[in-house]
């Protein structure tokens, strides 16, 4: 039976996303080839872990050791070197995210198992392993394939695929394994601390999830509105020139010929007419604009567009977005 | 190495603080002292080191210039501290990613040649054959093809050209930006390379006369470059002159409070103040009120200069020019430079007087009058 | 303090409308603009800030044809002191593990001495974000990806911020020699004139090929590369600025449905 390997990403107390989404494309997957899903945890304390993820995989794998406590490449390599070198998991799934950028290229080179990244598809073709990602900024997607051998690895673009949680629940029984490493084998690395970006530092070019105000904001006053409705999405507020020249945003939120270029996942336009200078900063993600008037140049670049008062939107788009996230 | 001190003249400056006291950047801005500049230089025989809103905030609109009592040029100074940044590489960021769209793609907006002559797709407008005499040429300008706002410019131009049967010719998406911006942003290599590479183009035609939509391109060719063998003048000359001899008719009346705001690359910098009066006072129907700030005192609109990438703080003056514009009763600001229609407008929405001032190139006003 | 710096030279696609070539396996780059790959020209700016800071050769290098010395001519203009153009028939098809490959023999066969080796996080072109840890690994040192900031240089340690996910950075300390890879905004690059990059032309650039530097066919290309590409090919379109109709509430619960569905909320 194929094992497909999936690396559990957690940090601070929570499993992260695009877990659920390579877990549940690993089933999908399991599923084609005639395979079993095992997840693997690296941590310490990880046991509620190890509970929730057993509804996802056919086995959960759990590495404890204090050296695993936060994230370590120098450390989780030696375990997964050990694990993977061990187990010869078909494929390996590792999320494309700032753990799996740091862990998955080392690990191939050291193991030699071939290695492509950011896929947004994974399939097999007459037997063989293939997966897809993009080139060129997403403009051209491609088919990678694989030399022959006894494992495969891939990272995974996080939010591509659709986290389900198996019904029933697969109930994977939980094995430890015991951690391989001593002192000896952390000591070029260390973790020190987080830090998180402060409200004055926001750096608008590198936020996931931008709400960019333009003119049509019309007063400061509405400024709280908009920052909930950011923080109810969980993005950060950006704007057009105009409403830096008034003073109601500071500089490091402008985006624009004059100011940031941004390159956001979701990008939500509210009030911007879409003037070049502004739309010059605009990189890419998904546009979304609302604009009261149906010919402002915003709908030129948006992917969707809601042609209405944007106050009108707004409180509406809050509450929906507060239920969704209240449910998970 | 040339001194600059000497270079500019400036042991000729007698400090009479007439060059700051005229300065628009000044007015809204006392970090930016011209003359304070000049006498730092001029004192310590060497460029003094500015703070990156001194060095970039000039839009050399030439003021300085005109009232100098000693026919100095002093924003020149501050034109010899931009090279000298250049140089050295610390330069802001956003002047930076303008001078490398221009190296890269043959203009300051960031966007690619290809896309050039997009705003002219359903016009089929001609280009020129290798060798052949073109009796006009339209140097359509950057901030014309790629600007949503501007665009309408070269639409308007277009078709008063047509209506007035002249034959016209552009070039298309190999047209190149003219570097009156690059050149006073002080990038003397990058405007060179420009200057080399336009003549080029040029040459392969026999080019008799050139108009252009934006007085920065009319400032590039006919004071920057050398080696231009053809005429070249700005369209509110072409306009004025087909209007002398009774060949632009116009068939409307527009029955509207307008006022023009004289851009400083035309007014200013090349003296060009009437052509675009005699043009408007010829639209039937048309009252025509002057700006307080009119001729060569009309007030920046901060595009020029490179400013188009670089902004001060507390917005642009083109918002005062709304207030006037208000305080004369105007519903309409007619202006002739693509950077004043694009500062105007955005200034109309700033000051939310959308529904109370229009914001008109003059070749859109009377393309509706045709 | 000797830093080795690696970069790209790739075409800016940002706004072009891309074709697929004859092979099937890339893009037609004719009328494409060409540049420093925009993660790699961060790499150089940090490598020059801490020259300025704390002395030492910055040597950079590239694999690719001869046009790539434009990109190298740059960062000589920039304070870069040597320059090497890696180029070979054999290398084409390279994958992240090959390139990562040509140039630890590089690296290793030219007997370069380094503290530091930075590379951009990742290419513009085929984004792997794979090279650089890649090649930490088969030169035996640290690395550290997504670099967005130095934040200290000890003697024989470097402690540096990664960026994580939703704005959160960690902070990590670790040993010389190690391989960092740039994350965009760590710094802001400065700008290199025209006449600045006209001095620079007279510096002498190193060109090698496979041979001279270790490497036979198998190790390279295709035949070296764990992966392949085997085809490249236009997603399908998807509609531009589609108008979402209905009232109010309608519109919005459309758009939350689009969001969700995306995996954007």
């Amino acid at each position: 039976m194929k094992e497909i390997l999936v690396l559990v990403e957690h940090r601070r107390g929570e499993i992260r996303d695009v877990t659920f989404e390579m877990l549940s494309e690993a089933v999908r997957f399991a599923k084609k080839i005639g395979g079993s899903v095992s997840a693997l945890i690296l941590g310490y304390g990880v046991q509620e872990y190890a509970k929730i993820i057993s509804d996802y995989a056919n086995q959960v794998l759990v590495v404890e050791d204090e050296k695993l406590k936060e994230f370590n490449s120098e450390a989780y390599q030696k375990v997964l070197v050990k694990v993977i070198g061990e187990r010869k998991p078909f494929l390996t799934l590792i999320g494309h995210t700032a753990i799996g950028m740091d862990l998955a290229p080392a690990l191939s080179a050291t193991l030699n198992i071939p290695l492509t990244t950011d896929c947004i598809c994974i399939d097999v073709e007459d037997g063989k392993l293939v997966a897809i990602r993009q080139y060129y900024g997403g403009k051209v997607n491609g088919k990678v394939v694989f030399k022959e051998s006894e494992s495969y690895m891939v990272t995974v673009r996080a939010g591509v695929f659709s986290p389900e949680k198996p019904e029933p629940p697969l109930g994977g029984g939980i094995i430890s394994i015991p951690s391989p490493l001593t002192d000896e084998d952390v000591k070029y690395k260390k973790f020190i601390e987080y830090v998180e970006a402060e409200k004055g530092e926001v750096d608008i070019s590198s936020a996931d999830i931008i709400v960019d105000i333009g003119r049509g904001i019309k007063d400061a006053k509405n400024i709280p509105i908009v920052e909930e409705f950011a923080k109810a999405i969980g993005g950060v507020l950006a704007c057009s020139r105009p409403v830096v020249d008034k003073g109601w945003l500071p500089k490091d939120r402008q985006i624009g010929i004059s100011g940031k270029t941004v390159k956001p996942k979701l990008h939500i336009a509210l009030g911007v007419s879409g003037a070049f200078q502004h739309v010059a900063g605009m990189k890419g993600g998904l546009i979304i604009a609302v604009n009261k008037d149906p010919k402002a140049p915003i709908f030129n670049v948006a992917d969707y567009g809601i042609v209405e008062d944007m106050f009108k939107v707004i409180p509406i788009l809050k509450d929906l977005i507060l239920e969704l996230k209240g449910k998970k | 190495m040339e001194d600059p001190i000497q270079k500019l003249n400036l042991f000729g400056c007698m400090q009479c603080a007439i060059c700051s006291g005229s300065c628009p950047i000044f007015l809204k801005f006392d970090g930016f002292n011209i003359r304070k500049i000049i006498h730092e230089a001029v004192f310590s025989r060497e460029l003094p080191k500015l703070s990156e809103n001194e060095v970039w905030g000039c839009t050399t609109c030439g003021t300085c210039m005109i009232r100098c009592p000693r026919d100095l040029k002093p924003f020149e100074t501050v034109l010899e501290v931009r090279s000298k940044l250049i140089e050295e590489g610390g330069i802001p960021p956003t002047i930076r990613d303008a001078l490398e769209s221009v190296y890269k793609h043959g203009n300051p907006w960031g966007r690619i040649r290809d896309k050039r002559s997009e705003w002219a797709e359903d016009l089929s407008i001609e280009k020129p054959k290798e060798g052949e005499t073109v009796p006009l040429l339209y140097f359509v300008c950057c901030s014309v093809a790629y600007d949503p706002r501007a665009q309408s410019i070269g639409r308007a131009l277009v078709n008063i050209f047509r209506k007035t049967g002249l034959n016209f010719k552009t070039f298309g998406n190999e047209e190149n930006c003219c570097g009156n911006e690059v050149y006073h942003m002080g990038e003397k290599g990058l405007f060179e390379i420009l200057v080399e590479d336009n003549l080029n183009l040029f040459n392969q035609y026999n080019i008799e006369l050139m108009v252009t939509s934006s007085p920065h391109c009319y400032n590039a060719f006919k004071n920057l470059y050398t080696g231009i063998n053809f005429e070249v003048k700005h369209y509110t000359q072409l306009l004025s002159d087909l209007i002398d001899k009774g060949k632009l008719k116009f068939s409307k009346s527009i029955e509207k409070v307008v006022t023009y705001h004289d851009p400083c690359f035309l007014g200013k910098r090349n003296n060009i103040y009437d052509e675009p009066r005699k043009i408007i006072e010829s639209i039937p129907g048309v009252k025509f009120v002057e700006f307080i700030l009119t001729r060569s005192q009309s007030l920046c609109c901060e595009g020029g200069g490179g400013r188009m990438w670089f902004d001060l703080p507390n917005g642009r003056l083109a918002e005062r020019r709304i207030e006037e514009a208000s305080e004369i009763g105007a519903e309409i600001i007619l202006t002739s430079c693509p950077f004043c229609l694009i500062n105007l407008e955005d200034a109309v929405k700033t000051t939310g007087k959308e529904d109370v001032i229009r914001v008109m190139d003059i070749a859109e006003f009377v393309s509706e009058a045709l | 303090m000797d830093i080795i710096v690696c970069v790209k030279h790739v075409p800016d696609t940002a706004e072009a409308e891309l074709t697929i070539d004859e092979t099937g396996k890339d893009i037609r780059k004719t009328g494409l603009v060409f540049d420093i790959n925009e993660w790699d020209n961060y790499a150089v700016e940090e490598a020059l800030l801490l020259k300025e800071k704390y002395g030492g050769k910055i040597t950079a290098i590239t694999i690719g044809p001869k046009e790539a010395e434009e990109t190298l001519r740059k960062c000589i203009a920039k304070g870069v002191d040597e320059a090497i153009r890696l180029t070979d028939d054999l290398f084409k098809g390279s994958d992240g593990y090959a390139t990562a490959r040509i140039l630890c023999s590089a690296i290793k066969s030219l007997n370069l001495k380094y503290d530091l080796i930075l590379t951009g996080a990742q290419a513009g072109d085929d984004g792997y974000a794979q090279v650089g840890v890649t090649l930490a690994e088969l030169l035996g040192v640290q690395h550290v990806s997504l670099v967005k900031k130095i934040a200290e240089v000890k003697d024989d340690a470097l402690k540096v911020h990664r960026e994580l996910e939703g704005g959160l950075e960690e902070v990590v300390e670790v040993k010389k020699p190690v391989v960092l890879t740039i994350q965009t905004g760590i710094n802001e690059p400065r700008y290199v004139s025209i006449a600045g990059v006209r001095k620079a032309a007279k510096k002498e650039i190193k060109v090698l090929g496979a041979a001279d530097i270790g490497l036979k066919a198998e190790d390279v290309g295709e035949a070296g590369s764990p992966t392949v590409l085997e085809k490249l090919f236009i997603p399908p379109v998807t509609k531009q600025a589609e108008i979402l109709t209905g009232d109010v509430s309608e519109v919005s619960k459309k758009l939350v449905s689009i969001l969700k569905e995306k995996g954007l909320i």
